[in-house]
């Protein structure tokens, strides 16, 4: 995430450098006391932060060094949080005013550049961002959710797998809006020991569409709010999160603009959502004892299939899935889950194939698992 | 796709031999047989926090519950802060079934206790299970293939696995989602107690994933 260039630490720097002129401070010939003060401000967290930068900014003769801390000894106190270490040199009485200065001009920087970012959950920051830069009536726009998540620790898919809970929105919608089903991008398998969960890691844009009725007349800007639950986990422990986001779009009756900032980011993300599979592939889904057979005509050979089941409890998430692939077509051995106790229909879910390519299927089971024409067309 | 932070773990000499122990063990396929209800339940023999052995074949004629315990993560916590699991233990104890609370958390790991800390936490909670049994080599846990921690299982006076899953219908880490919540393990107890079928005889445990001793991601 970008930070907006009036907000750059360094351009204020360049600025004051200008100003004041920038000698070395000299050695001096004294011993002058060096007050330290340290500030931790609490706020997201920056894109680069893995290094400790000196930048020495110089005032007239004073010197001031704003240094970002490493966040080794602020993370029992703060998490997310900008530490800005300004030490001071004496040379005049005053030098306490500047680095007054200094400190609140830093406290203002870092709380500008807090709003940019987006709400803090654990180990991470989620925004609701949109599509276009207003609300068309009769029109459905594109909403976000955008998790930015740290190293390690993940959120979940609509089925999370063995263990997890997916997030969970509340939407606060004036009237006539409404929130369609969410859209899911393709989850990756989290596997530790013998359990096998489906989530995110990084970053990753949850779209939901936002319907706006016909009738909706452009009144005053509204107020989209969605209070979000969710749970992010690393290998070792969980931690529940909440967090309060909001969004203020106005509506206009004609086509709206798209957000340059956030409408590459829906589009790459559009792509990458699982699609409905070709009309000529032919699914099926038999039933054996223990197991269920999915077998895909594709018309060419696959050398690597992946399947995330959209219900829980219906397959083994562990049990490896054996596939066995021929030069048109191929099957895959699903385990059924030790819970599945009564039969099911259909089997929904999201077929990954050679590693990227997504494609959400919808089987029905039969006994006999003979191909059905259009049956795995995937309409949903 | 698979990530693995097995490979940095190599360089220190002295995690080796764990590690290749490790590899060892669950190179073995997951049992198929593990905690399916209807079938019988696995015998097992744990060493609880207060020393003594306890044996499930032992307890054949009562109703028996499996807790999976971690006191690190939240969704167990939400039923502990919250007096909702020691309200069960203290009720369903009183009425004659053995509570065993199982710790299968390896060392290290989030929900892992030694015998004194276990039986402090159990002070300090007010917890009332029959025995805390510390299972760090997650073996009870594997052989009941237990994923989540809360995962409760019920078992009848004949050995059989009437219930295995979660602890109720709120698969959330809200507090205020104890009181609402319709329990599972109370509600198989009842239904069986009053010699009827159990009504929902498995359901998806949720929580955090149990805390096993070799975890590659």
């Amino acid at each position: 995430m970008k930070i907006p260039a009036t907000h750059r630490l360094s351009n204020w720097l360049l600025l004051s450098e200008l100003i004041g002129g920038c000698r070395k401070p000299r050695k001096p010939s004294r011993p002058r006391k060096n007050r330290v003060f340290e500030f931790c401000l609490e706020g997201t967290r920056l894109q680069s932060r893995r290094k400790s930068s000196k930048i020495r900014l110089c005032w007239f003769r004073r010197s001031v060094l704003v240094r970002r801390c490493r966040r080794d000894h602020i993370r029992k106190t703060l998490r997310d949080a900008l530490c800005i270490e300004i030490k001071m040199r004496w040379h005049s009485p005053s030098s306490t005013f500047y680095g007054g200065l200094a400190c609140g001009a830093a406290l203002l920087l870092s709380a500008a550049s807090a709003q940019a970012e987006g709400t803090p959950i654990p180990h991470g920051t989620l925004e609701l961002i949109a599509r276009d830069e207003s609300i068309a009536a009769g029109h459905t726009l594109d909403l976000g959710l955008r998790f930015q998540l740290e190293k390690g620790w993940h959120i979940y898919w609509v089925n999370p797998g063995d263990s997890g809970e997916p997030p969970r929105v509340q939407w606060q919608l004036p009237a006539g809006l409404t929130a369609g089903a969410m859209e899911w991008p393709t989850p990756r398998r989290l596997e530790s020991a013998s359990i096998v969960d489906y989530g995110y890691e990084d970053t990753v844009l949850l779209i939901v569409p936002l319907h706006a009725a016909a009738s909706l007349a452009a009144l005053q800007p509204v107020r989209l709010g969605a209070q979000v639950r969710l749970l992010v986990c690393s290998h070792e422990m969980c931690i529940p999160g909440k967090a309060e986001l909001s969004l203020i779009l106005p509506i206009k009756s004609q086509a709206p603009a798209p957000d340059t900032l956030t409408a590459e980011l829906f589009a790459a993300t559009r792509k990458s959502l699982p699609r409905p599979a070709a009309g000529n592939w032919r699914f099926s889904v038999a039933d054996a004892n223990d197991s269920f057979v999915l077998t895909a005509e594709v018309g060419h050979q696959i050398t690597q299939a992946v399947f995330f089941p959209l219900a829980e409890s219906q397959i083994e998430n562990a049990a490896p899935q054996k596939l066995l692939a021929e030069k048109a077509d191929f099957r895959l051995t699903l385990r059924k889950s030790d819970r599945l106790l009564k039969p099911i229909k259909r089997l929904k879910g999201v077929l990954v194939l050679s590693g990227d390519q997504a494609f959400l299927i919808d089987v029905p089971i039969s006994k006999t698992g003979t191909a059905r024409n259009n049956s795995g067309d995937g309409a949903h | 796709m698979k990530r693995s932070t097995f490979f940095p773990m190599l360089l220190y000499p002295t995690l080796l031999y764990p590690m290749l122990v490790a590899l060892v063990l669950c190179s073995a396929p997951p049992l198929a047989s593990a905690a399916k209800v209807g079938a019988a339940a696995p015998d097992f023999t744990g060493t609880a926090s207060t020393g003594k052995t306890f044996r499930l074949s032992d307890y054949r004629g009562k109703y028996v519950v499996l807790e999976w315990h971690n006191n690190g993560c939240p969704f167990v916590r939400k039923q502990y802060n919250s007096g909702n699991m020691q309200q069960l233990q203290k009720h369903w104890t009183s009425q004659g079934v053995v509570w065993f609370t199982i710790l299968s958390s390896a060392p290290g790991k989030q929900g892992y206790a030694t015998a004194p800390e276990e039986n402090d936490y159990l002070a300090k909670m007010q917890a009332a299970p029959t025995a805390a049994l510390l299972d760090p080599a997650g073996e009870i846990g594997h052989l009941y293939d237990a994923k989540t921690s809360p995962q409760m299982v019920v078992i009848n006076p004949q050995g059989v696995v009437i219930y295995d899953g979660a602890i109720d219908d709120k698969p959330t880490t809200d507090l205020n989602d104890v009181p609402g919540a319709t329990n599972y393990v109370s509600l198989a107890l009842q239904q069986a107690m009053a010699g009827k079928q159990v009504e929902t005889p498995a359901t998806r445990p949720y929580g955090c994933s149990v805390k096993y001793a070799d975890a590659t991601h």
